[in-house]
């Protein structure tokens, strides 16, 4: 039987382009024929959910009856993902409170598979984040990522700055999320629609829709390109990991608060 | 390939002053000679340009930025176009053929039975062989004719017999012309259309059987390939 896993996407600068990242995820996963959910912590609207209705709801990370909606079920859903798009400025405050109710050591134990997609920023303030942020991980799957929101590089022309940060934490792996042609990403925002609908010319009810193609073939591509990232660090082995032989997570511990609003 | 399959032609080259616009132009005109509908794009900006000498039927074009190339290449696989000549200057080569790369153009285009065929002009200049052999190798499903253009590169051997009907051309032969003619040609007011159909009254009628056997020989060889394409 599989584990169940918990991806989570998160990074605590603003802007990094953490719920693209998490579209982008979602549309894998749909393309590997991987059962998921998704929770949008982004409320009351959320963001994610406007692109993925039917599969995301949107949660108050900080109220305890959400947190039992989301942690309490893993091993009870259909699911075998559970995505969860943390808003900006909660990831180090979430993963504490995952330290705290044991959900970090049930991960270490084998009973889920726990997976960080730590979305980064082109700024020492982002990437100050990763020290912080690999204390919590105990043996979750770590991976760093660079979305190229516009054209920086990430400090690759400084070898040292570069290795300080990415290079650091053993077994973290790197992947890269390259630039969407601006005028793509706004036509896709604006259709609100999975980049693979906006591909596919739909709309979000199936109905045909009238994109231009030369958008729709720069998302093809990137989102292609993308696909092959996670290919490449083999995303689908490591969510597809076989359940342990221990028994299955018992009820957590009590839900500390995580942050204020 | 579909019965109501419609060509597009890109004709191109790294290098300049190849006779792209001239190939165009010749390309436009014979549609124009058999009353088809054509639509020609001018992607050229050095002068003169295909829309100087064909203004009625030519777009010009900027691919630079994403706008335009939206306003390009949705207009190109659009169903009313009739035959598509792109006249692509060596200054947007690469970002035309990436663009076209990554958005997959070509396999779209011919998903809407547009059949596309490059025609590269050769030169002696060693990147026109560079770009030959990654277009080549890029654009493996899409037919890559080389153009030789004997007018503007006297230097690269010309063959003497013209294809057979049922032979798959090699290249496409542009004939030297003498100076006297080439100069007349050059006029943007000079009309291969309008020559064809009956000559100018300022040719000297010495010169009309040699323009008339150059236009037909080139001429032929289009109607070989449209044949070849299945667009005839």
């Amino acid at each position: 039987m599989t584990k169940p896993a918990v991806v989570l996407i998160g990074g605590d600068k603003g802007g990094v382009g953490k719920t693209t990242v998490a579209r982008t995820l979602l549309d894998y996963f749909a393309r590997q024929q991987l059962r998921v959910r998704a929770f949008d912590t982004e409320v009351p609207r959320g963001t994610l959910k406007r692109f993925h209705p039917d599969v995301t709801d949107v949660v108050d990370i900080n109220h305890v009856p959400d947190q039992m909606r989301i942690f309490d079920t893993v091993n009870s859903t259909d699911a075998t993902v559970s995505l969860i798009d943390v808003r900006a400025g909660l990831l180090s405050p979430t993963l504490h409170a995952l330290r705290n109710i044991g959900f970090i050591e049930a991960a270490k134990k084998g009973e889920i598979t726990f997976v960080l997609f730590h979305i980064l920023g082109p700024s020492i303030a982002s990437l100050d984040e990763i020290v912080d942020t690999a204390a919590y991980l105990g043996d979750a799957k770590y991976f760093m990522v660079k979305n190229f929101i516009n054209n920086t590089y990430f400090f690759e022309w400084d070898e040292a700055t570069h290795a300080a940060y990415f290079k650091r934490i053993p077994g973290a792996v790197g992947i890269t999320i390259p630039k969407l042609v601006e005028m793509a990403a706004e036509q896709v925002d604006l259709a609100s629609v999975p980049f693979a609908t906006f591909i596919a010319n739909q709309k979000q009810s199936g109905a045909p829709a009238s994109y231009s193609f030369v958008l729709r073939g720069y998302v093809r591509h990137w989102l292609e390109t993308i696909s092959a990232e996670y290919d490449r660090v083999n995303l689908t082995d490591v969510l597809e990991a076989k359940e342990s032989s221990r028994p299955p997570i018992g009820r957590p511990r009590p839900i500390i608060k995580i942050a204020e609003s | 390939m579909s019965d109501k399959t419609t060509p597009l032609y890109v004709v191109c080259s790294p290098c300049r002053r190849v006779g792209k616009t001239l190939v165009s132009r010749l390309l436009t005109e014979f549609y124009v000679v058999n009353d088809r509908p054509v639509a020609a794009f001018d992607l050229a900006d050095e002068g003169p340009q295909l829309a100087d000498y064909l203004p009625d039927f030519t777009t010009i074009a900027d691919i630079s930025e994403t706008r335009g190339q939206m306003a390009f290449f949705d207009r190109l696989i659009a169903d009313d176009v009739g035959v598509r000549i792109i006249d692509l200057d060596r200054r947007v080569f690469k970002n035309f053929f990436t663009v076209v790369h990554e958005i997959r153009f070509f396999e779209e285009a011919r998903h809407r039975s547009i059949e596309p065929l490059i025609l590269f002009i050769i030169d002696p200049d060693p990147k026109s062989a560079k770009a030959y052999a990654v277009l080549r190798h890029q654009l493996a499903q899409v037919s890559l004719l080389p153009v030789r253009n004997q007018i503007e590169t006297a230097a690269i051997p010309y063959g003497n017999a013209p294809s057979k009907v049922n032979m798959a051309p090699t290249s496409l032969d542009i004939p030297l012309l003498d100076f006297p003619l080439r100069a007349l040609m050059d006029r943007q007011s000079f009309s291969f259309s309008r020559f064809w159909r009956g000559s100018p009254a300022d040719l000297p009628a010495s010169l009309t059987p040699e323009l008339s056997r150059w236009v037909e020989r080139i001429f032929f060889q289009f109607r070989v390939l449209e044949r070849l394409l299945g667009c005839a």
